[in-house]
């Protein structure tokens, strides 16, 4: 068996319990290779998620083609302003 | 890390939400079922995590969020050796190490616990912040 994070889903069910993605736009800083982003992205209207990491995006953009994934830093994002209902800072504060 | 806060709380519209997810200054540590065998050497990783709750306490000092509801959790690592665990750690922390005495001892713990593997602590904590305009 490969490494497993958080095989008892508790970052899921401490996220479920404070924040519904339902319908909002949403915007992941972090996101790594979406480990986390694979949680909430289906019933979200939208998902921009970003990360540095180039390879790691790349494999997000493979398991969730619906994400609109980009290997830039916050720094780099250019969004309008009030365009978005949720910022997730995904471990990366 | 105040910076992007600040620019979160440009993107999001009023009445939005920014939802932090970040280690606290606890070390992480290996264990054997309950049994603790060590600490991981995270390097900096501690001061780091209070870094960012001193970038929170900042943009919440300067009113530009409210904190609506904060919690704590624990997030487990497995593997199925210790020497799984401690190249996945260094290969995917910033400086993160587990040292060879625990290494040491977390194969001992192992052997008296047949069938159990091993796995990392962290204490994350979660915040939703409510944007003011």
């Amino acid at each position: 068996m490969p490494i497993e994070e958080d095989p008892e889903g508790h970052e899921t069910t401490a996220l479920d319990g404070l924040v519904s993605f339902a319908s909002c736009r949403v915007v992941e800083i972090g996101c790594g290779d979406g480990r986390l982003t694979s949680r909430y992205a289906r019933s979200a209207r939208s998902v921009i998620a970003i990360d540095p990491d180039a390879e790691a995006i790349a494999e997000l953009a493979r398991e969730l083609p619906t994400v609109d994934a980009r290997a830039i830093g916050v720094d780099e994002l250019v969004l309008p302003a009030q365009s978005v209902d949720v910022v997730l800072f995904s471990w990366s504060l | 890390m105040v910076d992007a806060l600040r620019r979160a709380h440009d993107m999001v519209r009023p009445g939005g939400w920014v939802v932090d997810l970040h280690p606290t200054a606890a070390i992480a540590s290996v264990e054997v079922g309950v049994h603790v065998t060590g600490r991981v050497d995270g390097g900096d990783a501690p001061l780091r995590h209070a870094a960012a709750e001193a970038a929170l306490a900042t943009v919440l000092d300067a009113g530009l969020f409210a904190v609506d509801r904060a919690v704590e959790f624990t997030f487990y690592t497995y593997g199925d050796t210790i020497e799984e665990l401690r190249d996945y750690i260094e290969e995917n922390w910033r400086d993160g190490r587990i040292d060879d005495t625990v290494v040491r001892r977390t194969r001992d713990a192992l052997r008296e616990a047949p069938g159990t593997r091993p796995r990392v602590r962290e204490q994350v904590r979660l915040t939703k912040l409510h944007a003011i305009s």
